[in-house]
């Protein structure tokens, strides 16, 4: 593992920043319970489409206060939806306020939230949404549904395209033609098409479990064909290797060949391919809840914290902190394009 | 068959005065090539031999200046037929490709364009008056024993053997001084490389080029070379005529079979490495079988007259003095 | 070149008769019966309904009604829309021109800004051109296409310099096919250009890589010996080289469009395929929503062929066999 990361900062700074930035992002999105300082259901009925709020150092007199600060604000113009500072108070901005009673993992219930200000003020770092949700804990909160979904759904496929892919190759014949035509098909479909298709097949209204596991299954069944493909590719090229001949004039099973000296084998590969494939199954879910098919209220995805936009110009032209949610997924897919295009060069055996 | 080859009028169209090559690897600058001396006299054809890796290719493409991005030529002279092709500028060195120094590769197929057929990528050879190209394409193709169908069809439509005789023809289509022909039967059979050797033969004593012949196949280089020089890590060790005189170099010996290479003090860093060292002791000292204490310096490759020349102290002083 | 084009349009065959069964099982194992539906509602008389009945054969075996199924769609005829009551392939045949449209402007656009690009960059490879470039495309990769349709609406509510929404504005039944065609145009452009932006940075990476490949591959080294023009070199041997791969991914492209296509459609308020599939989707219109894969997945395979042909019309090494 050093040894792998040593080689990744050698290959670029970059790429091994990506690395840690993915990480860290990772490990922010699964504590987001703890991180986040509303509940992401919370409504402030009175602060739709609030814009992000004025973090404050220094106040209307001029003087400085180390404690950063907000002020509450108010409704100003109730059609243009224009909100005005009441500068007679201060907020500073405090550690472990309280709060409305929430679960924690599913384990604990805790009033504590990590940051905040005290009531009627509000700190929407990300401003808040039609209901007067902060925005920053939804995509937080977001960012746990979308990036679960696209690591469990590449994580299927991978096995699936693991074991078509390394059947199809290893046994050949009458086994890899019909493998291989299944898979031929289901790339015929342009994606997004097959994949409007398969969720057609269930009822709109499903609880927000059910439409979990249903994007899951979803984004696996597309993903896997062009996985598949690829290890079978790779599959028929080790198998012509001596230490697979000579393995299988000692007499081992098919099965143990396979599983233990030919698909190994390909494990470079599809780490790489893994990373390489991760960003188009983050696209894969925004685009469903975005349309308003996948992850439904109340939780929130990236996807369906865009939802309210499509379609809408005036609340992308009031509201545009609503697109951050874009940004979030912009902000990841770069990051793994980048550490996917170096795992390229720094796992291929070649460039050892 | 010795007989009918003559050296020629002495005429020197190519000559290489201490040239250095470095390949540069992030800051550092790696020596490829060191200390070369070469002259090539009109009508001759001078064999290189070395062992893959010795430089043989980086010196033909620094002949024509068309050395990879990262290697440097860092000093020395290349004087083609008296113009002095170092240091000009890229310009000057285009016009003269082809016309004056034409060069033949190694794997034809990979050397044609797949694109495009046989009769443009003559017709892109010919630097002359488009007027004779008609004329001209005819004869040359018949010259290198083709027929003139083949103008109309495509690379990847031929054999490999009739893919070298279309870059013969394209080396030849401006009656070149020199044309450099790097390794041009290694990926041929045997019966097709008898073919092209004789052909290139034929061309040499019709048209009169003089002609550098890298192999690494020392014995095609006995049989054919009017000279043979021989490349060890970078260096050129020895030039010498086949079959006047017995070669003096311990490293040619071993080539030829004449002695037994010294194996003691070989480690395999020294196999492995890459040319270095070379300013502190002779570069063969290592797998030198006649090597002497005073051996352990610099050692200059020296002319011993016009034509052959050593790069050993032993025998350069020796018949010297 | 026939044959090759024949053996290709054969090939095809078997994807259709794939695509057709995958369709059929996801119609089959749609749970609830459509028809019961259908029948509720007042709007859809009873002979309708019969006439579908029929012509799936909804009332005989599973195999019988995969054949009717299989024959309905050789003639095209995908049922009748449950939302809007006609026929789905008149509602296809309508949406089906303004995506194709679509896709055929952007892709235009993006070949003409990237390919020119990426030609430059890649022939100054390292340079701060390219490195710039790289970085753009990076960035153009990484962008999803919704996001970029988001981040252009939001600039058009600003700035109102072209219409979003719809093919037309003019609705005057006495203006002129130009002005009509014109309007078209401008509605266009919004579309195609988020599209444009997504796909032109692959597009950039693949032709860089090629050019770059292309340029260190050995016939541009003997060109270059040969004494050819720079600008020969690189117009006519690198580039078309280079262009070669990149018809395969005209064909690939199509589907990547398409999907892009989709999200840019409903977001900007393109009438076309994927604005439709959405609807269909959102209003349960089965037979609707499996014409709109099945054209999908059709056009796929048509960018394919033409991708093939126009590979196999370039490369004489496909073209002569």
């Amino acid at each position: 593992m050093r040894n792998f990361l040593g080689r990744l900062k050698k290959y670029s700074k970059v790429s091994y920043f990506s690395f840690w930035f993915l990480i860290i992002f990772y490990l922010v999105s699964f504590f987001a319970d703890i991180l986040i300082p509303y509940h992401f259901d919370y409504q402030f009925r009175d602060k739709p489409y609030h814009p992000p709020s004025k973090i404050h150092f220094i106040d209307t007199e001029g003087r400085f206060h180390i404690k950063p600060f907000v002020y509450e604000t108010f409704v100003d113009d109730p059609i243009f939806r224009t909100y005005k500072e009441n500068y007679s108070v201060r907020y500073p901005i405090k550690f472990l306020v309280d709060g409305p009673e929430r679960n924690v993992f599913f384990i604990f219930k805790t009033k504590k939230y990590l940051f905040g200000v005290d009531a009627p003020a509000g700190i929407f770092l990300f401003g808040t949404d039609t209901y007067g949700r902060d925005i920053f804990s939804r995509l937080l909160y977001g960012s746990r549904i979308s990036l679960s979904i696209s690591i469990i759904g590449v994580l299927i496929s991978f096995v699936l395209g693991m074991i078509t892919g390394g059947f199809a190759g290893y046994f050949g014949g009458i086994t890899d033609q019909v493998l291989m035509r299944i898979v031929e098909i289901l790339m015929v479909f342009p994606s997004f098409y097959l994949m409007l298709s398969l969720r057609a097949m269930f009822p709109l209204n499903l609880s927000s479990i059910q439409v979990y596991f249903l994007i899951v299954m979803i984004l696996s069944l597309i993903g896997w064909a062009g996985l598949a493909r690829i290890i079978r590719g790779m599959v028929l090229s080790i198998k012509e290797e001596d230490y697979v001949l000579a393995a299988r004039s000692l007499g081992l099973s098919h099965w143990r060949i396979l599983v233990f000296h030919i698909l190994p084998n390909t494990f470079s590969y599809t780490i790489t391919a893994i990373t390489i494939s991760v960003p188009g199954y983050i696209i894969g879910e925004s685009a469903l809840s975005l349309l308003g098919l996948g992850i439904q209220e109340p939780y929130p995805s990236w996807g369906n914290i865009l939802s309210s936009t499509v379609g809408n110009i005036r609340v992308i032209s009031d509201a545009p902190w609503l697109l951050l949610a874009g940004a979030f997924i912009f902000i990841i897919l770069i990051n793994f394009n980048i550490l996917g295009d170096a795992l390229r060069n720094v796992l291929d055996p070649k460039n050892w | 068959m010795y007989l009918t080859r003559k050296t020629g009028e002495m005429e020197k169209i190519l000559e290489i005065k201490n040239l250095y090559v470095g390949r540069i690897d992030g800051t550092k600058i790696l020596p490829v090539l060191n200390n070369i001396e070469l002259s090539i006299y009109k009508g001759e054809l001078f064999c290189l031999v070395g062992e893959s890796g010795s430089g043989k290719t980086t010196l033909a493409l620094s002949i024509i200046r068309l050395l990879p991005k990262s290697f440097r030529i860092l000093s020395g002279e290349i004087i083609l037929c008296n113009k002095k092709i170092t240091g000009i500028s890229e310009e000057l060195i285009r016009g003269l490709r082809g016309k004056l120094v034409s060069m033949i590769f190694q794997d034809p197929g990979a050397y044609l364009d797949p694109l495009f057929n046989i009769d443009t990528h003559l017709r892109e050879s010919f630097h002359g008056n488009p007027v004779e190209f008609n004329q001209l394409k005819i004869k040359v193709i018949t010259e290198v024993g083709l027929s003139p169908e083949i103008l109309s069809v495509y690379p990847h439509q031929l054999s490999g053997g009739q893919q070298q005789r279309v870059l013969i023809a394209m080396a030849l289509i401006n009656n070149p001084s020199i044309i450099i022909a790097d390794e041009p039967t290694t990926a041929l059979d045997v019966l097709t490389t008898k073919q092209i050797i004789k052909l290139l033969d034929q061309i040499r004593i019709k048209h009169n080029p003089g002609m550098l012949f890298i192999t690494h196949d020392l014995n095609l280089a006995l049989s054919t070379g009017t000279r043979i020089g021989i490349m060890y890590r970078g260096c050129i060790v020895e030039i010498f005529k086949p079959n006047k005189e017995k070669p003096l170099h311990p490293y040619t010996k071993i080539l030829m079979g004449y002695s037994e290479e010294n194996h003691s003090d070989i480690s395999d860093t020294t196999l492995m490495d890459t040319k270095q060292e070379t300013d502190e002791k002779c570069i063969f000292f290592e797998r030198c079988p006649e090597k002497k204490p005073l051996c352990n310096r610099k050692v200059d490759f020296i002319w011993r007259d016009e034509t052959t020349g050593i790069r050993c102290i032993k025998y350069g002083q020796n018949s010297q003095m | 070149m026939k044959k090759l084009i024949l053996k290709r349009v054969l090939q095809i065959i078997p994807l259709l008769i794939g695509m057709s069964f995958v369709s059929f099982i996801i119609i089959q194992s749609s749970p609830g019966d459509y028809f019961a539906q259908m029948k509720m509602n007042p709007e859809i008389s009873p002979s309708t309904i019969e006439q579908m009945r029929t012509s799936f054969g909804l009332d005989k075996p599973i195999m019988i009604q995969y054949l009717m199924w299989l024959k309905n769609m050789c003639k095209l005829d995908f049922g009748i829309s449950f939302a809007y009551h006609i026929p789905v392939k008149t509602l296809i045949k309508f949406r089906i021109k303004n995506t194709l449209c679509l896709a055929v402007f952007s892709i235009f656009l993006s070949w003409l800004i990237a390919i020119p690009i990426a030609v430059i960059a890649g022939y100054k490879e390292g340079s701060w051109f390219d490195k710039f470039f790289s970085l753009l495309a990076y960035i153009s990769i990484s962008l999803p296409s919704f996001f970029v349709a988001l981040l252009f609406v939001y600039f058009i509510s600003k700035t109102a310099v072209l219409p979003l929404g719809g093919t037309r504005s003019i609705f005057d039944i006495n203006a002129g096919s130009f002005e009509i065609f014109k309007d078209y145009l401008k509605h266009l452009l919004v579309p195609g250009i988020v599209l444009c932006f997504v796909n032109i940075g692959g597009l950039f990476r693949l032709m860089k890589n090629n050019f770059v490949e292309i340029f260190n591959t050995p016939y541009i080294l003997a060109a270059w010996a040969r004494g050819v023009p720079a600008r020969s070199i690189i117009f006519k041997h690198t580039l078309r080289n280079a262009l070669n791969p990149m018809f395969t991914i005209l064909g690939m492209e199509i589907g990547s469009i398409l999907n892009g296509a989709a999200l840019t459609e409903i977001i900007c308020g393109w009438p076309g395929m994927g604005s439709l599939i959405l609807e269909a989707v959102l209003s349960h219109d089965l037979y609707l929503v499996m014409g709109s894969l099945i054209i999908s997945g059709f056009l796929l395979i048509v960018g394919n062929l033409i991708g093939d042909i126009l590979l196999a019309f370039f490369d004489p090494r496909i073209r002569i066999s």
